[in-house]
């Protein structure tokens, strides 16, 4: 492994890491400002703050990214003042803070896509200078002098020059190591990360400095990573972390160790003392964490789907092989002990990608305080639950969803401060998202208000269509492409905008569920229930006049035989539709559609002996196919393209012979049928 | 010079510029997508990946006709999507000067609903350009043209071998 690969690793890790510390100061500073306009200080937070900033600016130092560092400095300065000074920044301040994160996140943004960061805006420079220059003697630097090249301590942050004078004045000893990677010390297992790691052991890391060597046998990669360390080990034990000679050890001494007075840097030690910096690699390591691209995982999985596939054409096979009369025993245990493997591993790679709710909600609080200043709304957010997962590629579709509800609440739902107190309600409004897993399958996320709630006379007039008296109605005419637009929102009572596509997303992509409970004046709440992974779900295969399909049987109530003479046909009102059955179910009166009549295949060689019976909004209605194939693991892949979207089919699946079948939503197809349209789009 | 890929329908030619298309197959059948527009065959799958067919015979206003083995499907990309074309043969590209590129007579762009927007001479050949966008627009299917090009409007190029 040479230097730049060393580098090329660090900047991903980088990327990563400095996007974490990023969106973990917003909501520190988020809470920090909540505590302070209740009149209280969390110290925690602030200091959190610091230590993010403080790690970012070191790990820019360490890939070079100065317009970060540049930013990062100022503002960890400021912060500091704060600190010892154990009060909060200003509102005020806090907003120049947030633009600081937003600028950094930017220019981390700028590096994932491969382009450079752009210069700090000298605008947001001066604003921070002026903060600092408010915060007074507060922000002002101590200049202890240290035994080490000027360019070096000019590298270090304030707080490491703290750090290093205290520790020896606390009698550590101030160590100066260098570590040059090559292949050769690959080959022994000596990377910068191992040294890491092993030097935590005996020493306390201030600051990994990386540095450009010429190119020469001794440092092929040309980079060399300079370690400031602080320890009470002997230099042999150091030498023997880095693997380097004792000699070229060199001592740090500090030349202000009598002047250092306890309590000169008050707190320091005591926040700090873990958050080591651009150490935050090590310590991901030390956890035994592995972050991993999430392309990555998606090949992993698109291994496995083949794997699958592959095994239900073996079963094929074997199943084959004992219809001509060969004894399969063996080779079916095999099978089976296969199937079961391939379900384990399955398992293993479904967790692998699931990622914490949290990561969803925690952007909310950020998106609310932007809403709340152009709104002039005042919202108090409660989150509830973030420790449920959910696989990683649910998680981004869901994010749009969570994005529209909050927006609409904010935005039309929770009332003006004057109005809520006009109608006796706190000022604050309450905007409440909790979430919880409700099985091992599926996430219910709510997400409730205390605003106005929807007047649905006033939504129905809207649409030009008649009043709903049920919630579900209310929320069918909500979702009508094409409704949406403030003025319906303002001026009823805040909905519309963008609920077809949170229906979209849910109900037609994800697959779940959505329902909607609101009441005039008090409030109004949205439930999603959504499936925790999507791709490989249990389906029954089935045969429908000669073509083949799936459908997922957590979508199933239940499968039954058709009797043709229990079968009761409706006059049909209105010319067109598919012909309708109704078959009485335990004594309740269930409709009956043939699959072979609705998607207009050949319905003569359609011979309808089963009925696949599912529920939509809590009817059940039945569709006759012809027979079953049998229950299997099927993978889903999508079929996105406009052409071949079509309601009812959610995707399509390989059932081991190479072709694509097509995955069906009933459930859809039952809706659909609901709403008066025979057919999805008419086939010539 | 661009390489194109030239492929026939009903024997006439027409050119994609190779940029735009990911591979060629040979075509054994599409699963039919009920509510698909008629055009669609339906999808196939492509190493691994689940594409619509769109038969370009139907697309272009002609009857459609059972596949042969001459039958192939051009995988298209536009804009990320993935798109493939089912054509009565495929089995040349050719480089094409742009320079040497003539706008679709206005006739031919009328008849063919914008589908040709633009032609080639090579020789004694003359290559359609297809308008890739205009074919795959989803909303394409509400304003199918008429049979493209019929022998009155075109001079029908000699086949080659």
């Amino acid at each position: 492994m040479t230097g730049s690969t060393d580098l090329k690793e660090f900047l991903a890790a980088y990327l990563v890491e400095a996007e974490e510390h990023v969106s973990s100061a917003n909501a520190r500073l988020l809470a920090l400002e909540a505590a302070e306009r209740s009149g209280t200080h969390d110290p925690k937070a602030l200091r959190d703050i610091f230590r993010s900033l403080h790690t970012l600016k070191g790990l820019s130092a360490m890939v070079g990214v100065e317009p970060i560092v540049g930013i990062a400095h100022r503002m960890e300065a400021f912060v500091r003042g704060f600190d010892r000074a154990g009060t909060a920044p200003s509102l005020q301040a806090t907003d120049v803070l947030l633009k600081g994160l937003q600028a950094i996140a930017q220019r981390v943004a700028a590096l994932a896509r491969g382009e450079a960061a752009a210069p700090p805006p000298p605008e947001l420079l001066a604003e921070l200078d002026a903060l600092d220059a408010k915060a007074g003697p507060l922000a002002e630097r101590s200049g202890p002098d240290l035994d080490l090249e000027p360019e070096l301590v000019a590298k270090l942050v304030p707080f490491e020059v703290e750090q290093l004078v205290r520790g020896i004045a606390g009698g550590q000893r101030g160590v100066l190591a260098e570590f040059v990677p090559s292949p050769a010390r690959a080959a022994e297992g000596l990377s910068i990360n191992t040294v890491r790691e092993r030097l935590a052991a005996v020493a306390e890391i201030v600051r990994v400095l990386p540095r450009a060597l010429p190119l020469s046998p001794e440092s092929p990669g040309g980079l060399s990573f300079q370690l400031i360390l602080l320890t009470q080990a002997a230099d042999e034990q150091i030498a023997a972390a880095v693997g380097v000679p004792v000699a070229s050890l060199r001592p740090i001494r500090s030349g202000a160790v009598a002047d250092v007075p306890a309590g000169a840097f008050p707190d320091a030690s005591v926040p700090f003392d873990d958050g080591d910096g651009a150490d935050g690699f090590a310590a991901g390591v030390r956890r035994g964490i592995v972050r991993v691209d999430v392309n990555r995982l998606d090949e992993a999985m698109e291994g496995l789907a083949t794997l699958i596939v592959t095994r239900f054409r073996l079963a094929r096979a074997v199943a084959d092989l004992a219809a001509r009369g060969v004894n399969t025993r063996e080779l079916a245990d095999v099978v089976a002990d296969n199937a079961r493997q391939l379900r384990t591993l399955r398992a293993a790679i479904v967790r692998v990608r699931m990622v914490p709710v949290s990561d969803l909600l925690d952007r909310v609080p950020l998106l609310v305080r932007g809403l709340q200043r152009t709104t002039h709304r005042s919202v108090r957010v409660e989150l509830e639950g973030g420790d449920a997962e959910l696989d990683k590629s649910v998680s981004e579709r869901l994010f749009p969803v969570i994005v529209h509800l909050v927006r609409n609440a904010v935005d039309h739902a929770i009332e003006t401060p004057d109005e809520r107190a006009r109608r006796g309600k706190p000022e604050e409004g309450l905007l409440r998202i909790s979430c919880r897993a409700r099985s091992n399958t599926r996430l219910e996320l709510t997400v409730s208000d205390d605003g106005r709630g929807i007047d649905s006379q006033a939504v129905a007039r809207k649409a030009g269509r008649p009043v709903p008296d049920t919630a579900a109605g209310l929320l069918a005419l909500l979702c009508i492409p094409g409704l949406s637009t403030r003025d319906v929102a303002t001026t009823t009572s805040g909905r519309g905008m963008g609920m077809e596509i949170v229906k979209r997303i849910v109900v037609d992509e994800l697959g779940g569920e959505l329902e909607l409970e609101t009441h005039v004046g008090t409030g109004t709440r949205f439930t999603l229930r959504v499936p925790l992974t999507i791709s490989i779900v249990d389906a029954f295969a089935f045969e429908c006049a000669g073509q083949r399909f799936v459908v997922p049987v957590s979508t199933v109530d239940e499968i039954v035989e058709v009797d043709r003479s229990e079968l009761v046909q409706v006059p049909a009102h209105h010319g067109g539709g598919p012909e309708l059955d109704v078959i009485l179910r335990r004594g309740q009166a269930v409709p009956v559609v043939k699959l072979a009549s609705i998607f207009r295949l050949d319905a003569a060689a359609s011979a309808a002996g089963k009925a696949i019976i599912v529920r939509r909004a809590g009817a059940p209605i039945a569709f006759a196919v012809d027979r079953m194939l049998g229950q299997q693991e099927v993978v889903i892949r999508p079929m996105n393209d406009t052409l071949v979207r079509a309601p009812g089919v959610s995707g399509a699946t390989d059932l081991g012979d190479g072709r694509p079948t097509l995955v069906l939503d009933l459930v859809a197809l039952g809706t659909t049928l609901n709403a008066g349209a025979p057919a999805p789009r008419v086939v010539a | 010079m661009t390489l194109h890929v030239v492929f026939a329908i009903a024997d006439v030619e027409y050119a994609l510029p190779v940029a735009s298309v990911l591979q060629m197959e040979s075509f054994t059948g599409a699963t039919a997508v009920p509510g698909a527009p008629a055009y669609v065959l339906g999808i196939v799958t492509v190493r691994g990946r689940v594409l619509p067919v769109v038969d370009l015979r139907r697309r272009v206003g002609l009857p459609p006709s059972a596949p042969t083995p001459d039958t192939r499907i051009i995988v298209t990309e536009l804009e990320g999507r993935v798109v493939a074309l089912c054509v009565d043969r495929a089995r040349e590209v050719i480089d094409l000067d742009a320079a040497a590129r003539q706008p679709a007579p206005d006739l031919v762009n009328e008849r063919s609903a914008g589908l040709v927007h633009g032609m080639h001479a090579v020789g004694k050949r003359l290559l359609l350009l297809l308008d890739l966008p205009r074919v795959l627009s989803e909303h394409a299917h509400d304003h199918e043209p008429r049979a493209l090009l019929d022998d009155e409007t075109h001079h029908r190029p000699a086949l080659p071998g």
